[in-house]
């Protein structure tokens, strides 16, 4: 019954969203719809299970958690804490990293990579409080790599996950899947929402971009820039350049935050071109799914477009919701000569 | 100088000052010569007219408006009692259904009778006083002496004007309204989507009021085929190149072809219409000649100048059918009934200021020329012009006494009573011009539901919000309406007299009260536009957009705030206008 542990991405799709999280299944259907994605690999959830049933982490978890109840913040952290230090000293099945090893060569010669966890259940905002999230940048090397797969694992029983999973009153398993994917050394990064997330337009794109990688808009620590672009004609519809403080650059070991340059701060990091290919690439994932996405995205040094992530809208603003009516009785309402009951 | 009924006065005063009245700085920018009022009375009669006696209009009656300090505020009057609103919309339905399901039937007739009113006032004769009436008085039956001609042609003349407003609102608030549901049914589904994308899912392609310039293009064209382009020098005076073009046959010939374009393509203005400054291309053609020169000069440097007309078309469609892809099942059949009826009443809606404003007012102001060079050559007045200085029932006066005295043989006291009034007025406008009026004066509401003041001039709730907030003096930033997206900063060229806008240079940013269409051929040399009043669904904002130049209308004060040479940013995305320096 040799479960599959790892998979290329591009071999995955929305029906292994079970056996590899959300996020490594939707990247495998985004290559299918020939989206531009960074190549790489997935990890499964019976990985990680195997990983538990190897080093016999099974009671450690079960007592720890055990004793942990949600609203008690110490005995939670102290869970986390030793749940992570017997992970951390778990060797990682032999299969799981051969294969990872296996999977990372194909990618080229100590390519570097981001790893992150793919969440169960597409659910994004849960996955978010669960503090399964997780993701490490510009990671190169095998053993690194396999390291890196580690921490996401552990990020399962990190406090806030163990919290949430206890309010809960989840008696499941957890188990995740984990994305690993050649990186992008992006000049420019962020995300876009193909409809207005404010007013819910659904004409509308609206993308935040910062310089550098991705963490910075996602983690919040920038104002991005934000433009609002139509769907319809890809004009321009609102453009709020901000100053850009600090970017995320590649560095020995990791991304690391440097400040960005004094005259790159105040200058709009995407272009009218750059924001026509985003908005048609976002009209197609879109298309794709057949929903409003969340799409996380990098522009590289060459100018190419890379989608990273994308995942469904999820609690938009509704604009107004119309009664069935006709063109006529609309028209005596602009007059204020609709018919009284 | 004006109607008694025109003015503030003791006795309206509590009623008065209870009320909301803006600044109609879209119509009337400039203080209002005395006979110019009859463009304030004509057509409030005609709109208060349709709107509140024929349909009726449930929430809403006519417009009031007093003028203070020669410019003119207005004001709505609501219908507040509940029993009154339900009586009324049983007329409005009936009436405005009526109009709907006849439209484009009553628009041809419509068209017919507003062509018999400018060939009316074409051909009105505007009699002489003889010395001896001809013998054909005795012979001819009925036939009338002098006098009661003169007395008669000046009260067709102005009752011609009237006839004309009256046509001229006739389907004016059903077309604006029906855009109007349009444009709010879009928003509701698409509320970012921008104003110009819904005026360019209605707006008609071969529409009237292109083809003055068209026609223009086409001769610009023609000169050079034919190779008397050279006469098309910058600098030159229409004159001067007339004078070129009939030394050799081929520009015979151009001119030929001119003459006939002329009508009816030059009864273009050179603004609104509504004074009696604007002129037509044919009274004044220094504009469409200036335009004439851009064009040639533009083909000769390789530049494509007509209207890509099958694209405009294929980008409509594609705008309408992409946005309704966007809509939910329940929006989209009324989005598709709303279109088709906003393209079926777009046609009126761009082309009465051609009919009404442009062709029939020219016309008729040149008409009161005539009237006034009666007045002159018997010593009234000293120049034709001088009639507007006076009120319609003054020069009614000074005729009754110019005929009166003919008859009699009496010496007048015009001569020496009228002609100083006309010079105190002149004096009066001129000082009045530089008055800064505010936006607005009175009890700002709290919301704005007149539909016609929404509708026609842009004055929401939000806007009149906009203006409350702008009054402080030190304001640098205004905000209006975005009309045509893009950020251009440039030098300023405050416009609020038509004849000032032979001074717009090339680059600069025009801020004016509100534009006019007819000023097309000068939007080729400015960077964007800045208006105090004015909606986006004018035709002007269209205009605006089909140059692709940033406008942003209805700032409430921008021809007060912004001064010529200032340096300002305007942002037609975000509707927003910055005075970047204060130096010119």
């Amino acid at each position: 019954m040799a479960a599959e542990l790892t998979r290329p991405l591009a071999e995955l799709r929305s029906g292994d969203a079970a056996s590899y999280g959300g996020k490594s299944a939707t990247l495998g259907e985004l290559i299918a719809a020939e989206i531009p994605v960074p190549p790489g690999f997935a990890v499964s959830c019976e990985a990680f299970r195997l990983f538990v049933s190897e080093a016999g982490l099974g009671n450690v978890i079960a007592h720890a958690v055990g004793r942990a109840s949600s609203g008690d913040v110490d005995a939670v952290n102290r869970a986390s804490h030793s749940i992570s230090e017997a992970m951390h000293s778990a060797a990682m099945p032999e299969e799981v990293r051969e294969q990872i090893c296996s999977h990372y060569a194909a990618l080229g010669d100590d390519v570097p990579v981001a790893v992150r966890s793919s969440a169960l259940g597409e659910d994004s905002q849960e996955a978010t409080f669960a503090g399964q999230q997780e993701t490490y940048l510009w990671i190169r090397g095998a053993d690194h790599v396999c390291d890196a797969v580690r921490d996401c694992w552990v990020s399962l029983y990190s406090p806030p996950a163990i919290a949430y999973r206890a309010r809960l009153g989840s008696s499941d398993e957890p188990a995740m899947g984990v994305t690993v994917q050649e990186m992008v050394d992006a000049e420019v990064s962020g995300v876009m929402f193909t409809c207005n997330p404010l007013s819910g337009d659904p004409s509308m794109v609206a993308v935040n971009a910062s310089w550098g990688l991705g963490l910075a808009v996602v983690g919040g620590e920038v104002t991005p820039d934000d433009y609002l672009v139509s769907k319809v004609t890809r004009e321009l519809v609102r453009e709020n350049v901000s100053t850009k403080t600090v970017e995320y650059v590649p560095a020995e070991g990791g991304a690391v935050c440097v400040e960005v340059p004094e005259e790159r701060r105040s200058v709009a990091c995407l272009d009218a071109e750059a924001l026509a290919t985003l908005v048609e690439v976002g009209k197609r994932v879109e298309r794709y799914f057949g929903s409003r996405q969340d799409i996380e995205w990098a522009i590289d040094r060459g100018g190419d477009l890379f989608v990273v992530q994308s995942r469904p809208v999820t609690g938009l603003a509704k604009p107004e919701k119309q009664a069935a009516t006709s063109a006529m009785s609309l028209i005596m309402s602009t007059f204020g000569a609709e018919k009284k009951d | 100088m004006y109607p008694y009924y025109a003015l503030f006065d003791e006795d309206r005063r509590e009623a008065d000052e209870k009320r909301f009245w803006f600044w109609n700085s879209m119509h009337f920018p400039v203080p209002m010569p005395a006979f110019d009022v009859q463009c304030i009375d004509s057509p409030y009669q005609a709109v208060g007219a349709w709107q509140n006696r024929v349909f009726a209009v449930p929430p809403a009656m006519g417009i009031d408006y007093r003028i203070i300090n020669g410019y003119v505020y207005i004001s709505g009057n609501p219908v507040t009692d509940p029993e009154k609103v339900a009586e009324r919309v049983d007329f409005f339905q009936r009436r405005a259904g009526y109009y709907y399901e006849n439209w484009p039937e009553l628009y041809e007739k419509w068209k017919d009778k507003v062509r018999e009113l400018i060939d009316e006032i074409t051909n009105l004769r505007v009699p002489d006083l003889p010395e001896y009436e001809p013998d054909e008085v005795m012979h001819e039956a009925g036939r009338n002496t002098a006098f009661v001609d003169v007395l008669d042609a000046y009260q067709r003349c102005l009752r011609l004007g009237d006839l004309m407003w009256q046509r001229h609102f006739e389907f004016l608030l059903l077309g604006y309204g029906t855009y109007s549901t349009f444009s709010d049914h879009c928003k509701a589904s698409l509320p970012d989507i921008p104003e110009q994308h819904i005026a360019q899912m209605v707006a008609g392609i071969d529409v009237l009021l292109f083809r003055p310039d068209a026609e223009l293009r086409r001769l610009a064209r023609r000169a050079i085929e034919d190779g008397v382009d050279g006469a098309f020098v910058e600098g030159r005076t229409p004159t001067e190149i007339d004078a070129e073009l009939s030394q050799s046959d081929a520009g015979r010939a151009w001119l030929e072809d001119l003459e006939q374009t002329k009508d009816p393509w030059f009864n273009m203005a050179t603004g609104d219409g509504l004074y009696h400054y604007y002129r037509s291309w044919l009274d004044d053609p220094s504009i469409p000649y200036a335009s004439l020169i851009g064009h040639i000069t533009a083909l000769k440097a390789g530049q494509q100048i007509d209207r890509p007309t099958e694209e405009i078309t294929a980008e409509r469609d594609r705008l309408a059918s992409e946005y309704r892809e966007l809509l939910s099942e329940e929006a989209k059949p009324p989005f598709d009934e709303l279109l088709a009826l906003s393209r079926m009443v777009f046609p009126y809606v761009e082309e009465h200021k051609f009919f009404c404003d442009y062709w029939f007012l020219t016309r008729w102001w040149n008409k009161l020329r005539e009237f006034g060079e009666l007045l002159a050559r018997n010593g009234f007045l000293e120049d034709s012009e001088d009639i507007f200085q006076l009120g319609r029932h003054e020069v009614m006066s000074a005729f009754d006494e110019l005929v009166l005295c003919w008859a009699t043989g009496g010496a007048p006291r015009g001569p020496s009573f009228w002609p100083p009034i006309v010079a105190r007025r002149k004096e009066l406008l001129a000082k009045l011009g530089d008055w800064s009026p505010p936006p607005a004066v009175g009890v700002a509401p709290e919301v704005v539901t007149d539909p016609m003041t929404i509708m026609l001039w842009g004055v929401t709730t939000h806007r009149v919000q906009e203006w409350a907030r702008q009054q402080d003096p030190a304001a640098t930033e205004l905000v209006g309406a975005p009309a045509s997206p893009g950020t251009v900063e440039g030098p300023a060229r405050v416009i609020r007299k038509i004849d000032e806008l032979a001074d717009v240079r090339e680059g600069e940013i025009l801020v004016t009260g509100s534009t006019s269409p007819a000023w097309a051929p000068i939007f080729s040399k400015i960077k964007a536009t800045v208006t105090d009043v004015g909606g986006v669904m004018s035709h002007a904002a269209i205009v605006c957009r089909e140059y692709g130049m940033p406008a942003v209308v209805g700032t409430g004060r921008a021809t007060s705030v912004i001064r010529t040479g200032q340096n300002i940013r305007v942002d037609g995305t975000a509707g927003t206008v910055s005075i970047v320096d204060g130096a010119g």
